[in-house]
């Protein structure tokens, strides 16, 4: 028996993105999805960026990741709210799971909302999760690569964290080659370079993520 | 895998509902500007049905991908032509932000079941 569907694939989800969109309207929570390959250091920089602004804003962080509850414990330590998404071999978040554990966040009392993806370059980037911003953190010794392999995550994004710049010396990373591809996936993304260990640059993600705030607060 | 995923799940309750017990194909409708890796949706394919964790989609179903080409119109002089992969730059007049006609598409056309 043959069935026509003619069906959507990502009409649940695209629905689901828009309801969890609502709810980060009305409580004016700015809400950052960050993805990139295991071990690049997006729960660094987490640990880092909520240390440095949980004096100013109201930091909660979902943790995306297949088993463990590890890094919403490491988000933890810095004195943060963290919830863990343990997506039982999921490689991606998908919408359904972050309108899932809203109730454990309380939007009213945030005012900023790290969601830490599962560590992969692919299907994070098929997931709308109703987000503010998108931002993709390349580490220096993943090589400049990455960039043209995985188009679709450097176009879904709108900034590059290039992290681990204290190693870039001991890597045959080029910055300015990577401005350069990013600039042919997607003209309206950049990079931005740091370290989350030295610190250097971090400043400049601090600014982003402020000047960010501000313009959710206005819409 | 997570797309793949998705649309199997879809086709699989659908069948649950016209009480089929097997899926013996499926069709996709795949545009070349949906974001959508055919390749990458073969190979998911593949392993759900090897791995049988989704219902009623076992080792023998087939995989139909249909491609539909993208198509964009400049927004300065009007052409039609075919996007590459990323950017809609006219060929005639080097603009950008061509407007999508077609190719964003990904859906189930339909499947076939027993
Ligand atoms: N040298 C160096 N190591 C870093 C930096 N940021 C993170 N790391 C290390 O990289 C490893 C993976 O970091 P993690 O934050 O767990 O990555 P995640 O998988 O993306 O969350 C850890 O050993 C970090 O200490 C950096 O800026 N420089
Ligand atoms: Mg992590
Ligand atoms: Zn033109």
């Amino acid at each position: 028996m043959k069935i026509t569907l003619e069906k959507d694939v990502m009409e649940n989800n695209d629905r689901a993105a828009e309801f969890n969109r609502q709810l980060f309207r009305q409580s004016k929570t700015l809400v950052i999805n960050i993805m990139s390959s295991p071990g690049a250091g997006k729960t660094t920089i987490l640990e880092k960026t909520a240390a440095a602004l949980s004096g100013q804003f109201r930091i909660a962080v979902i943790e995306g990741d297949i088993a463990t509850e590890r890094d919403a414990d490491r988000v933890r330590a810095t004195g943060v709210r963290a919830v863990q998404i343990a997506t039982e071999g999921e490689c991606h978040l998908d919408p359904r799971m972050i309108a899932k554990v809203l109730p454990d966040i309380n939007l009213e009392e945030t005012d900023i909302l790290f969601i830490e993806n599962v560590g992969n370059l692919v299907c994070p980037s098929e997931f709308d999760l109703g987000q503010d911003h998108r931002i993709v953190v390349l580490s220096t010794p993943e090589g400049n690569d990455k960039i043209p392999k995985y188009p679709l995550m450097f176009h879904v994004t709108e900034l590059a964290l290039i992290n681990k710049i204290d190693l870039l010396s001991y890597t045959s990373f080029d910055l300015e080659k990577a401005q350069e591809d990013l600039r042919g996936i997607n003209p309206s993304s950049r990079i931005m370079p740091l370290s989350a260990r030295t610190g250097e640059g971090f400043d400049d993600w601090l600014n982003w993520v402020k000047e960010a705030y501000q313009a959710c607060q206005k819409r | 895998m997570g797309l793949m995923e998705e649309a199997l799940q879809m086709v699989s309750e659908d069948a649950e509902k016209h009480g089929l017990e097997t899926i013996d194909k499926v069709s996709l409708i795949v545009g070349d500007l949906s974001n959508v890796l055919p390749d990458a949706l073969r190979f998911a394919f593949d392993a759900f049905c090897k791995t049988g964790e989704i219902p009623r989609i076992g080792e023998r179903a087939q995989l139909e991908i249909i491609r539909e080409r993208g198509l964009a119109r400049c927004a300065l002089c009007g052409k039609e032509y075919e996007p590459s992969e990323y950017l809609a730059l006219c060929p005639e007049c080097d603009m950008p932000f061509g407007v999508i006609q077609s190719g964003e598409t990904f859906k189930i056309e339909s499947y076939e079941g027993s």
